[in-house]
């Protein structure tokens, strides 16, 4: 089954002259449990990619269903509460909230929906992050890597059912890098989840089940296991 | 952390220092509004109070009434209080002093006028009150508890017991008469003397609905007391409250506008730097509403912390004020007791008001905040705030100040909306001083007495009118009060502040062309004056006040001074006068009084004086116009419709020259002095020297106004502690709206600031940049706070006028301070970040916020 489907994705800024065309006629469908890398140089409109299948943005044409839902016929609030439950973000500047401690930003998401957090979940995600001894730092007391892993956290916490990462490595050494990655393809084995993973890194590539290569707003190539599909 | 609402929480607690800001803002406001609300309540009650005092505390009356109306008054459900007097036939004291004794029933007491000093009021027919300054005039001399003869409202004598002293009052002792009341138990009882009957109404009774109806059962007789029920807002004409209602809303209105500058500010800026969070918090799935409710709650609990510490602390203030003037001896508002009283509605009302502001303050940085676009915030990983650049073709002054001031300039202009929050504040501010600075002054020029007669503590007076024992008039000798060695001897007494001798004032007419007769005043008078031809020039007799001014008082009249010289040497060398050409008249069409010229004099111009129209209508006497004041020192210090002159002596013997006797009967005699002491002063040993000196005086009596005038000094002060104390409080809400702007304004460019020193700026340099940043935003904001302020206050000023008519006095004093004011605030505001900034490291400044 398809977790995510997109449909002649565009995405254009400006006008006239200025017009810019950042994604055209995208389309491509990920089913579940998938690990998918989006690869590209810059600007190549991998992270408008992202930021559409996110709900983040909105799209100039196309349609992005998760879960078989549209994303963009909800309405903004909606939209919110879909993005919430059942979409977490990971992103290359970690993007914690400075004034909450490790274990707060993890719930957030969940705190954001009146939700009392599974206490239990949440210690075991903090233990498999590696944070059991960080549960009360702030974000500055923190080391990238770690940052990171938070970030990994909040993005698990709601057990979503995709997870987005825009180049979560890219602000890490090799070393921290790898475990980062092994973080997400844990949550792709345990939790079944979705990930789609936005990086230059091509160890990132190398570690997907699949490889979406885009170059000037269009798909160039989806290969899985190697094989280009 | 139960739920993500305590998220405000901790940005306010990261954020202290603006969070303390605002909240110092919103308790400064909300201090202000309870203090001004409660001061004007305490002004009106006070009014009520003071004018009980001096009419009586009754509604309205019958004068003459019958017994029987009286028994319908008492009758009436609509009424509480019923009282009943007999006006008093005069007991004459050794030809000189008289007392009138007042019959009255024992609600009369409270409905009457009537200040006991010591004692008790009488409470049989046998019993009197009088004052205390007739008590040694009687032939008796009694003391409290003595005995005394006097003249029953039926003419009988009658011997009472006085078992209680009633408080000298201005008037009844210079004009020598005494005002005595005594017990009347039967306000039916058949008497000579008319009986008048008083009523106040229930409480909650709608007194302007039942006048009429009290009004048709005599019209003739019928009266109010038209100054209390204006005051309680229940004349036919509501405009006063009307008026006071408009000044103190505007003044309301405008320090919450300047509350809700003060915290927009704050969150705006607040909400600026946590843009990337919010976009944050959106990409994590929180929703607008979610978000806006993140800021209402930071709201919520500033206005929480700080509306009720404003209301203590304005409470506090006034209550510290009033308690440190009672301490002092004062006498809060000329009233024995003053209480302060905690009225619910201010309370509410200002939590209300307070509630609304900090909300409304909130309103558009929350929408903002919940606007933000996710995208937006996880892409700029380092601006805070995408800014769209402007650019503007007019050129700056500030281009002239070279590159800094040319960076200045793109700085303030890059931004729209920055810009115009920034202004706004300052602009806020201004406007807001120069409102309240005008408002305080007009209000003290019309509640104070300002005439150098207010330190006069003293009069002594000689006695004119005598009389044989058969009621001939006696043939008195003139001659001076007083010698100048007596005066000279006055004038050494520690805590004399001056001596001012006092002449008869005769009223001769000016024969005043008719085009120097200013045109304004014959609009709105009409022609009252007469109209004359005087060596072929078309005239009007216009009244004139001619008085003798001793050096004393020319010392006095130098202040007031508008154009020419105030020396009396010079003056009597000119043969000249001063002249006060300002009148304040009532005009009948406007239903107010006006203060406006009455003639168009100039120094030099020629005054022809008709000295004595009546009996010598030939005598013409000039004089020239030697220097203009603005008013007289002395009290009234406007005439009604009256030109003023002031002369000294040799002007005035030319001018009394040959003229008939029945004009100017004692000519240039001295009729008496009156003595002002310094103000903190003590009186006691100059009353009693001065007692002294008129014992050995025949003729001679001893005024002693001291207390009076000491109260109505304190009450002066007062109200300038009351007027400054304010001004003070809007002074700090300015500045403080003025730093917190500039200064987040600056501290939110940390980063780019950073930048220019990286690049090669100077410390010095980026100081001079913001410096003349901080001072160009003082200069546009005064600009308009200049412009809105002034224009308020004619607002104001219209509402003034209304109650009391005065000249439009453009607010010059409060514009110069509040501008100078604005200027600095803008140039030292800076300069504490800078400092800060500068022992930053520059790294730390260069990197990204996390």
């Amino acid at each position: 089954m398809n977790v995510i489907e997109a449909a002649g994705l565009t995405k254009s800024y400006g006008k006239d002259t200025t017009l810019v065309e950042a994604l055209k006629n995208v389309s491509f469908s990920i089913p579940q449990g998938e690990f998918v890398a989006i690869v590209g140089a810059s600007g190549s409109g991998k992270s408008t990619l992202l930021h559409l299948l996110g709900g983040l943005d909105r799209p100039s044409g196309g349609t992005v269903r998760i879960d078989g839902e549209d994303l963009y016929a909800l309405k903004e609030k909606e939209r919110a509460v879909f993005r919430r439950r059942k979409i977490g973000f990971i992103f290359q500047s970690y993007n914690l909230i400075p004034v909450l401690n490790v274990e707060e930003n993890i719930m957030l998401p969940l705190l954001l929906d009146h939700r009392q957090p599974d206490k239990e979940y949440i210690r075991d995600l903090i233990d498999t992050l590696g944070l059991d001894q960080r549960r009360k730092h702030l974000p500055s007391e923190l080391s990238g890597g770690q940052q990171q892993r938070v970030a990994i956290g909040r993005a698990l916490a709601y057990r979503p059912a995709i997870v987005l990462a825009d180049e979560p490595t890219g602000n890490l050494d090799s070393a921290n890098g790898r475990e980062v990655l092994e973080l997400l393809k844990l949550a792709v084995k345990q939790f079944h989840q979705t990930v789609v993973v936005i990086s230059h890194d091509m160890n990132v590539a190398a570690e997907a089940d699949r490889v979406i290569r885009m170059q000037d707003g269009k798909l160039l190539s989806d290969t899985r296991g190697g094989i280009v599909q | 952390m139960k739920s993500y609402g305590a998220l405000a929480g901790r940005y306010l607690k990261q954020q202290r220092r603006r969070t303390i800001l605002t909240i110092v803002g919103i308790i400064l406001s909300v201090a202000l509004i309870s203090a001004l609300a409660t001061m004007g309540q305490s002004m009106k009650d006070n009014m009520v109070e003071q004018t009980i005092y001096q009419d009586g505390a009754y509604h309205i009356g019958f004068g003459p009434a019958t017994p029987e109306q009286y028994e319908k008054l008492s009758g009436n459900v609509l009424l509480d209080e019923v009282g009943a007097f007999r006006q008093g036939k005069l007991t004459e004291i050794r030809n000189t002093f008289q007392v009138q004794l007042i019959e009255a029933t024992k609600t009369s007491f409270d409905l009457l006028p009537i200040h006991l000093q010591e004692g008790r009021l009488p409470q049989t027919p046998d019993e009197a009150v009088v004052e205390e300054w007739v008590l040694p005039n009687l032939a008796e001399q009694p003391k409290l508890g003595g005995t005394v003869e006097l003249v029953k409202p039926n003419g009988d004598k009658h011997t009472y017991k006085i078992v209680g002293i009633l408080k000298n009052q201005k008037y009844s002792h210079s004009e020598g008469k005494s005002k005595g009341y005594t017990f009347m138990a039967d306000p039916g009882a058949k008497s000579d003397a008319t009986l008048m009957a008083m009523a106040t109404f229930k409480k909650g009774v709608d007194i302007s609905q039942h006048l009429p109806e009290f009004q048709e059962m005599d019209k003739s007789a019928f009266f109010t007391n038209t100054r209390l029920l204006a005051l309680k807002g229940e004349s036919a004409d509501k405009s006063l409250n009307t008026a006071l209602l408009v000044i103190f809303g505007i003044l309301i209105a405008l320090v919450v506008l300047s509350t809700i500058a003060v915290i927009y500010n704050a969150f705006h800026i607040a909400v600026l730097e946590r843009m990337r969070h919010f976009g944050l918090l959106r990409t994590i799935g929180a929703t607008p509403s979610q978000i806006r409710k993140l800021v209402f709650r930071e709201a919520g609990v500033l206005a929480a912390i700080g509306i009720p510490i404003g209301l203590v602390v304005g409470y506090g203030a006034l209550w510290l004020v009033l308690w440190g003037m009672t301490s002092a001896g004062f006498r809060i508002l000329s009233l024995d007791e003053f209480h302060l009283q905690l009225h619910a509605w201010i309370m509410i009302g200002s939590v209300v008001v307070g509630l609304l502001a900090v909300f409304l303050a909130a309103w558009l940085p929350a929408r903002k905040a919940s606007r933000v676009s996710p995208v937006d915030a996880v892409k700029g990983a380092g601006s805070i705030v995408r800014e769209t650049y402007k650019r503007v073709r007019i050129p700056s002054l500030l281009n002239m100040m070279g590159v800094e001031g040319n960076m200045a300039s793109k700085n303030i202009r890059r931004n729209r909306s920055k810009f115009r929050i920034t202004a706004f504040s300052i602009v806020v501010s201004v406007m807001l001083f120069i409102v309240f600075h005008y408002f305080t002054q007009e209000s003290l020029r019309m509640t104070v007495d300002n005439s150098e007669d207010s330190q006069v503590a003293f009069q002594i007076r000689q006695s004119l009118n005598r009389y044989d024992d058969n009621g001939n008039p006696i043939k008195m000798d003139l001659k001076d009060a007083l010698s100048e060695d007596t005066i000279a001897q006055i004038e050494g007494m520690t805590g004399v502040k001056a001596v001012y001798r006092r002449y008869m004032m005769p009223n001769p007419a000016v024969i005043l062309p008719s085009e120097k007769v200013d045109p304004n005043f014959t609009k709105l008078m009409g022609p009252i004056f007469e109209p004359r031809d005087y060596e072929g020039v078309p005239s009007q007799l216009v009244y004139t006040n001619l008085m003798l001014f001793d050096d004393a008082r020319f010392k006095e009249a130098e202040k007031y001074l508008i154009a020419g010289t105030a020396d009396p040497k010079k003056l009597a060398e000119d043969n000249a006068v001063l002249i006060v050409q300002n009148v304040k008249t009532m005009v009948k069409s406007k239903k107010k009084k006006i203060e406006m010229p009455i003639a168009r004099l100039k120094v030099g111009d020629t005054l022809n004086l008709l000295m004595d129209y009546e009996f010598d209508p030939k005598v013409v006497r000039q004089v020239k116009v030697g220097g203009i004041l603005s008013q007289s020192p002395f009290s009234p210090t406007l005439q009604e419709n009256t030109l003023a002159a002031f002369g000294a002596k040799p002007t005035f013997v030319k001018l009394l020259k040959d003229v008939h006797p029945t004009f100017a009967p004692y000519g240039t005699t001295l009729m008496g002095v009156d003595v002002a002491v310094q103000d903190g002063a003590s009186d006691e040993p100059i009353r009693q020297a001065l007692k002294t000196i008129v014992a050995q005086m025949p003729n001679t009596q001893l005024i002693d106004i001291a207390q009076e005038q000491k109260e109505s000094r304190q009450f002066n002060l007062q109200m300038q502690i009351f007027v400054y104390g304010f001004l003070i409080v809007i002074g700090l809400i300015g500045s403080l709206n003025i730093i917190n702007t500039v200064q987040t304004n600056l501290l939110l460019r940390r980063r780019e600031l950073g930048l220019l020193q990286a690049v090669g700026m100077t410390m010095g340099q980026l100081r001079r940049m913001a410096s003349l940043e901080g001072v160009w935003f003082g200069v546009i904001g005064s600009f308009w706070g200049l412009l809105l302020g002034t224009g308020l206050s004619y607002l104001l000023y219209l509402q003034l006028n209304g109650m009391q008519g005065m000249p439009f006095r453009f607010p010059w004093l409060g514009a110069v301070i509040s501008c100078g004011f604005a200027l600095a605030v803008g140039l030292l505001s800076v300069q504490g970040p800078l400092r800060r900034m500068k022992k930053e490291n520059l790294i730390e400044e260069l990197r990204e916020e996390v």
